[in-house]
């Protein structure tokens, strides 16, 4: 019977092709369009790491001066290096990173490569661990070298190839600067989006970091921060690099790893302790202001799904509710051209049930031919996305969630969009059409 | 008058109003908030920047090595780039306009003052900043060469620095009056804050970020100070004459940096380069917006038109009867024209509802003012004209039915 019904949809939508590739058009273009914009806020707004976002950890902490405090202020988004330097040395929590922006000169001391600026990041070994970053060749630094902030480097597979071609380079030794520094692994492609890692870049890469050293040897070669920068207080009375690393200027990203309840409230004792010490030695003039925020709650904050993103999706699907109402007048007029037809069957003996399945299974073949077209639409759409938005690049590829999501879509909207004309054209008296032939 | 019977039809044919009437509603809510936020981010790219942006172009170049005199290398390499035919003025600065990455400080107005009246950018500049980027001085006057200061940028830092600044920082700082040379701000607050002193004023310089959208910061709050640090990777601004930017850039992109001397090259950009780079997802935004938009009325037309058509069908024998009873083309074609008016202004009617309520949520969410009614009433216009052409062409098929139609029975 469906069979009988699929074959007469087929043949009423071959029989009026331009109707019917309007409405495969319309609802094409609805679908892809609305789509397109839900899976960049889906990936935006996606969980990086789902298995672990719960138990990874930002915190911050108040370095304001007290004249201007106002109850409810938040915290800056980075630290300064002396509570950097202090947590990391206090190993709380199960692991623990800094890491901050540099953009070292790489030297391959080749005449055919001129040297050329990269962006890299200076950070602890807990960073490889913590973000699961992916090895194509050797690994991270040992803690030794962590330690010392020797010159050893983690460089990523975009880099190494262009240096090394496709062998493997770990133990040779490349240029940052004026130093040389060995290559201890490579990274495969590793590119999260978003880029939760490190929100707060001045510049936005199009390519994932390529050169990866240890923060304390990047603090040792006074490299400083190649991104956002906030210092308030006094300016120091020690000149240079040692001088900045006294003010309190927050520029370094610090993440840690809480696996439970317990260890959060242990942490934040932890925070607590530390504030109250540095109290003694005059900095923290504001009221304890402590915030600890895991994955999820770091992305909202820092509003990763933009008022941008979220207004185009809304648009998005207002268009499609458009072409959703344009299609039910499209088949209202369809189904009512065929009027007579219904009523013949009718009277040979259709039920309405009949006449329902029959007309729905022809809406839910335009559903079918929509969401065709408006997985291809969205996927070209996602192209455009990615090649004009920084933020989003990388994202032009549909999970199989988003596959089905998008034909899912499609059906339903095809369905919605039928089930008035389909209801308006079982509740034909078949007598009375038949007496109007 | 006809709108009787069209009034009596129309009732009889619900449904089909109805759907029609709704496009038309959804399609104004939207086109309209869109045109307005496409409005907002096309004006937040276009505004001025101050800077005579088609001639000037900045250059950097990144050291590797420790330079053992900055000061001298910064100077040669200013001197090197004056020498490039073509070039008319060139100063090294810490920051450019649009260039997304610089600092800026709160200002004070007075040492006690607890929050900061306003954030602005700050300029360095070791030679005139007003004459490479061909600012328009309004009050006041430029640094005088005596002025300019060259300091390695480590404590003791100097007390007091003359400055010149944007109108609108200005206009910020002091809102009753109307003169501002020789006035005081400060940098920081408390008595180690540093002591600005106006010496002028410009019209308009943009900051490095420019204006954001939403339209919550203006993007003109700028200091220009006369100072020169050293620096392992000095940016330095150069205006052209016009027309020879193209050949001012290659010029000073061979010259600027010598195999073997420890440094590399960043590719010039010229201020509209910047521009673009600095805006272009607003630009990605718009024409996203305006494309779908677009769409959207094609659909709602196309809605339209079928409609039309299908009712110009199911009523052949009608309009066939009323040409036989003497009706003119002219008369038909107006009957179906009415009759679409009619159903476009229920459409819009329902429309305006929706696109201010639509307004009241978006603005709540994004900060972004009330739906300007100029916005609106373009929407509605756009929409009468789209349903007026969308009904012609059935129309005029209308008209052309015989009135010999009438006597045929099917």
């Amino acid at each position: 019977m469906w069979n009988y019904y699929f074959k007469l949809g087929l043949m009423s939508l071959r029989r009026n092709p331009i109707l019917t590739s309007l409405m495969v058009l319309i609802l094409g273009f609805g679908v892809g369009a609305s789509m397109t914009a839900y899976t960049v806020m889906h990936v935006l707004g996606g969980d990086p790491i789902p298995h672990k976002s719960g138990k990874m950890f930002v915190p911050q902490l108040d370095t304001g001066s007290a004249e201007d405090y106002k109850a409810g202020d938040e915290p800056d988004l980075q630290l300064g290096y002396l509570d950097t330097d202090a947590m990391l040395r206090a190993r709380h929590g199960s692991n623990r990173t800094a890491v901050y922006g540099i953009a070292p000169i790489v030297d391959a001391q080749r005449k055919d490569l001129p040297p050329s600026g990269e962006a890299g990041l200076a950070m602890t070994r807990g960073f490889f661990e913590m973000f699961e970053l992916p090895f194509r060749f050797g690994g991270p630094w040992n803690a030794a070298e962590d330690d010392a902030g020797s010159d050893v480097v983690v460089i990523g597979r975009v880099l190494s190839e262009k240096l090394f071609g496709a062998e493997d380079p770990s133990g040779r030794s490349v240029r940052l600067a004026d130093r040389d520094y060995r290559i201890v692994g490579v990274l495969d492609l590793w590119r999260p989006v978003p880029r939760y890692y490190r929100l707060l870049s001045g510049s936005s890469p199009t390519e994932s970091e390529q050169v990866m050293v240890p923060f304390r040897n990047a603090i040792s070669r006074e490299w400083r921060n190649d991104g956002w920068t906030n210092c308030n207080g006094s300016s120091p009375d020690e000149p240079g690099f040692a001088g900045f690393l006294k003010r309190e200027c927050n520029w370094i990203q610090y993440w840690v790893q809480l696996n439970d309840a317990a260890a959060v409230a242990e942490y934040r004792d932890y925070l607590a302790a530390h504030l109250a010490q540095q109290r003694k030695l005059g900095r923290f003039k504001r009221p304890d202001n402590i915030r600890l925020r895991d994955v999820r709650e770091w992305l909202a904050f820092n509003d990763v799904v933009d008022a941008d993103t979220r207004l185009q999706t809304y648009l998005a699907f207002g268009f499609l509710l458009v072409c959703i109402v344009n299609v039910v007048g499209l088949l209202l007029a369809k189904f009512t051209a065929r009027s007579g037809e219904i009523g013949v069957r009718r009277a040979l003996g259709a039920t309405r049930g009949n006449i329902i399945s029959q007309y729905l299974v022809e809406t839910v073949v335009i559903g079918l031919a929509g969401a065709l077209l408006g997985l291809a639409l969205s996927y070209a759409g996602l192209l455009v996305v990615d090649h004009y938005s920084f933020e989003s690049a990388g994202i032009a590829k549909h999970d199989p969630w988003m596959v089905a999501a998008t034909v899912a879509v499609a059906i339903v909207s095809a369905v919605l969009a039928g089930l008035l004309p389909t209801w308006r054209a079982a509740l034909q008296v078949p007598a009375l059409q038949l007496k109007s032939q | 008058m006809e709108l009787k019977p069209i009034l009596k039809t129309l009732l009889r044919n619900k449904i089909g109003v109805a759907v029609i009437a709704a496009q038309v509603a959804l399609t104004l809510a939207i086109a309209s908030n869109v045109f307005y936020i496409v409005r907002d981010r096309v004006a937040a790219a276009g505004q001025p920047s101050g800077v005579d942006e088609a001639n000037v172009f900045r250059i950097r170049a990144n050291s590797y090595r420790d330079i053992a005199e900055p000061m001298a290398q910064q100077k040669m390499d200013e001197q090197m780039l004056r020498t490039i035919p073509g070039v008319r003025a060139v100063a090294m600065v810490n920051q450019v306009p649009l260039g997304q990455s610089g600092s800026n400080s709160g200002i004070f107005v007075a040492r006690k003052q607890v929050q900061s009246t306003t954030n602005a950018a700050f300029y360095e500049s070791a030679t005139s900043m007003v004459d490479t980027l061909g600012l328009k001085l309004i009050e006041g006057r430029d640094f005088l060469p005596e002025e300019y200061l060259e300091t390695d940028g480590e404590p003791p830092y100097p007390t007091s620095l003359p400055i010149i600044i944007s109108e609108r920082l200005a206009q910020l700082a002091f809102p009753t009056q109307s003169h501002f040379a020789g006035r005081v701000l400060y940098r920081g607050s408390g008595d180690d804050a540093t002591e600005l002193r106006i010496v002028g004023v410009v019209e308009q310089l943009t900051t490095p970020w420019g204006r954001s959208s939403w339209g919550s910061q203006t993007g003109s709050e700028s200091v220009i100070t006369a100072v020169r640090l050293p620096s392992s990777s000095p940016q330095y601004i150069v205006r052209t004459q016009p027309g020879t930017q193209t050949e001012v850039i290659k010029a000073a992109e061979a010259a600027l940096v010598k195999p073997g001397d420890g440094r590399i090259l960043e590719p010039a950009n010229s201020m509209l380069e910047l521009r673009e780079r600095r805006y272009r997802n607003d630009y990605f935004l718009s024409s996203m917006m305006a494309t779908m938009t677009g769409l959207l009325m094609l659909v709602t037309a196309s809605g339209i038109l079928g409609m039309a058509s299908f009712w110009v069908g199911q009523r052949r024998k009608q309009i066939g009867m009323r040409r036989a009873l003497g009706a003119r083309r002219s008369d038909i074609l107006r009957y179906y024209l009415l009759e679409n008016f009619v159903i476009t202004s229920l459409g819009i009617g329902i429309g305006v509802v929706l696109a201010l309520s639509l307004n009241f949520f978006i603005a709540e969410g994004l900060q972004l003012a009330r739906l300007p009614l100029d916005n609106l009433l373009v929407g509605m216009l756009m929409l009468w004209a789209v349903g007026q052409l969308a009904t012609w062409f059935p129309a005029r098929r209308a008209a052309q039915i015989a009135p010999a139609t009438a006597t045929r029975t099917v």
